[in-house]
């Protein structure tokens, strides 16, 4: 009986330590999703524009998953202490809710990522970037976000200026070719938010304006967000569904 | 169609002096340093004639901008400033017109190392539609393709002229609806994230179904049940008297 008193402390104690881990990666998890939705590289109105934002929704859903599993965790921890029954069985059932609201939002994170390519950058970009206002509703923000996104990251377009050439634009309609081949935000600035000069950047003279597309200053920060959400909640999924495993075995062992 | 040597001259101008001197150069795109907007939908950049026109000091230089297919109809005694050679008719009708006036002056030579000097063709906008101004360096009307020439005319003669250009070809921009935003598919890690993540979430429930289905009745892992800790304590009690016996003595 000694031996099994002794695997019973072991069983006990991994369940214990396997729900401190889970309280600590909940809180985790919580901080990590508030701080996305946050949104500190405003972001998110661009994203709004191409009506794909899910991948917020996935972290809005990874705040309150947060909470939960570390709720959970505390109730796993006096159940497997006190070994009973129905705490565990209460346990281990919302548990099992809470880890399909966290799957739903990694694989929300996911997918939703690969919708984001270049491409829809640049198409919203080009059909939203300087729409008169009368025409659209939410072009204005796109405008900002861009401006925004231009003069602190020094770059121009999705892929560069010339996106501004090849393509038409809403920016085309409203401004002619010769005198803004691409928008003066392209142009570097002095402190003043004027070009520096402006025939240099009408030129397109190195130096005068901004050579290099914006795609990675956006891209960077949505998959930081991804793989926070998704494969962080991933690894969450992995140790929960190993904790969850053995206390459905403690449980059916339980005496009553 | 008026010849060029031809036509009645009332002074005794040998017919030599009205043809002018064809100098050896032929504009081109600026090759140094590269620009962004060599060629935009509307302009394109030319190279200055630094060292072309020399000994021309009176001379004004002209830009003669012409479609590719109506250059061999340009005459040169054709007179800048005049409708024939508005910007504002080009090209409908004005087969070439005549702009960027300069003179030797402006083309110091040699040209100074590091200066960028170039000539943007069509960077006037405010004169567009402006027929007073018929010089105009207004933008231009289509993708082209245009050949231009540098034509020097002292008063109303032209004395030095360079050869056509190679055919420009400016830009043309597509509508942003043919930019393809079908995705390329599903990316490897989502689709072993939801795969893998579906298969453990399964083995949970068939777990949970197995627990519950075998709720009360010996599990599986029977021999490793274990009791409770103890819950209540026992209470020692005395069931029988028992004397002390050094007592019972006495």
């Amino acid at each position: 009986m000694a031996k099994s008193d002794d695997c019973i402390h072991i069983l006990q104690g991994l369940l214990v330590f396997g729900n401190v881990v889970i309280g600590m990666c909940g809180i985790a998890l919580t901080a990590e999703c508030i701080y996305f939705v946050s949104d500190p590289h405003g972001l998110y109105s661009l994203l709004k524009a191409t009506e794909n934002d899910d991948i917020y929704a996935a972290a809005w859903i990874g705040i309150f998953v947060g909470f939960a599993l570390f709720a959970l965790s505390i109730l796993g921890i006096v159940g497997v202490i006190k070994s009973s029954r129905t705490l565990l069985l209460v346990y281990i059932i919302l548990m099992l809710i809470t880890f399909a609201f966290e799957m739903a939002s990694c694989i929300t994170a996911a997918t939703h990522r690969d919708f984001l390519t270049q491409n829809l950058f640049l198409k919203q970009m080009l059909e939203r970037y300087q729409k008169s206002e009368a025409a659209s509703n939410n072009g204005n923000e796109v405008t900002k976000t861009w401006d925004k996104l231009m003069i602190q990251n020094h770059c121009c377009g999705v892929l560069g200026p010339s996106d501004w050439q090849e393509y038409t634009s809403a920016f085309r309609l409203a401004h002619s070719d010769a005198d803004y081949p691409w928008p003066r935000k392209c142009c570097v600035l002095d402190a003043q938010g004027l070009p520096v000069n402006l025939d240099g950047c009408k030129l397109g003279v190195p130096g005068y304006y901004n050579s290099n597309g914006c795609y990675d200053a956006i891209s960077g920060p949505v998959n930081t967000h991804v793989w926070g959400v998704a494969w962080f909640g991933f690894a969450i999924l992995c140790w929960t569904f190993c904790v969850l495993l053995g206390t459905m075995f403690y449980w059916s062992g339980i005496e009553y | 169609v008026r010849g060029c040597s031809g036509g009645s001259a009332p002074s005794a101008t040998p017919s030599w002096l009205l043809t002018a001197v064809e100098v050896g150069y032929t504009p081109a795109l600026n090759k140094n340093p590269s620009l962004e907007g060599l060629t935009t939908a509307s302009t394109f950049v030319l190279e200055q004639p630094r060292c072309v026109f020399e000994g021309y000091n009176n001379a004004d230089i002209w830009l003669v901008v012409a479609l590719d297919k109506a250059t061999s109809t340009f005459n040169n005694t054709a007179a800048p400033g005049t409708p024939e050679t508005a910007f504002q008719g080009f090209p409908d009708s004005v087969p070439a017109y005549m702009t960027l006036n300069a003179t030797l002056a402006n083309y110091p030579c040699p040209k100074p190392a590091g200066d960028i000097t170039v000539l943007r063709v069509g960077s006037e906008t405010s004169c567009a539609q402006d027929v007073t101004r018929p010089t105009c360096n207004g933008p231009l009307p289509g993708p082209g393709p245009y050949r231009v020439k540098f034509l020097a005319l002292e008063g109303s003669e032209p004395v030095a002229e360079t050869t056509w250009s190679a055919p420009i070809m400016l830009r043309t921009a597509k509508p942003p609806s043919s930019i393809s935003t079908m995705g390329s598919g599903h990316s490897a890690g989502m689709i072993a994230l939801t795969t893998i993540l579906s298969i453990l979430f399964a083995i949970l429930l068939a777990g949970l179904v197995a627990m519950l289905v075998f709720w009360g009745s010996d599990s599986c892992g029977g021999s490793s049940t274990f009791s409770k800790p103890e819950s209540v304590t026992v209470r020692r009690y005395n069931t029988h008297h028992v004397y002390d016996q050094p007592a019972a003595r006495l």
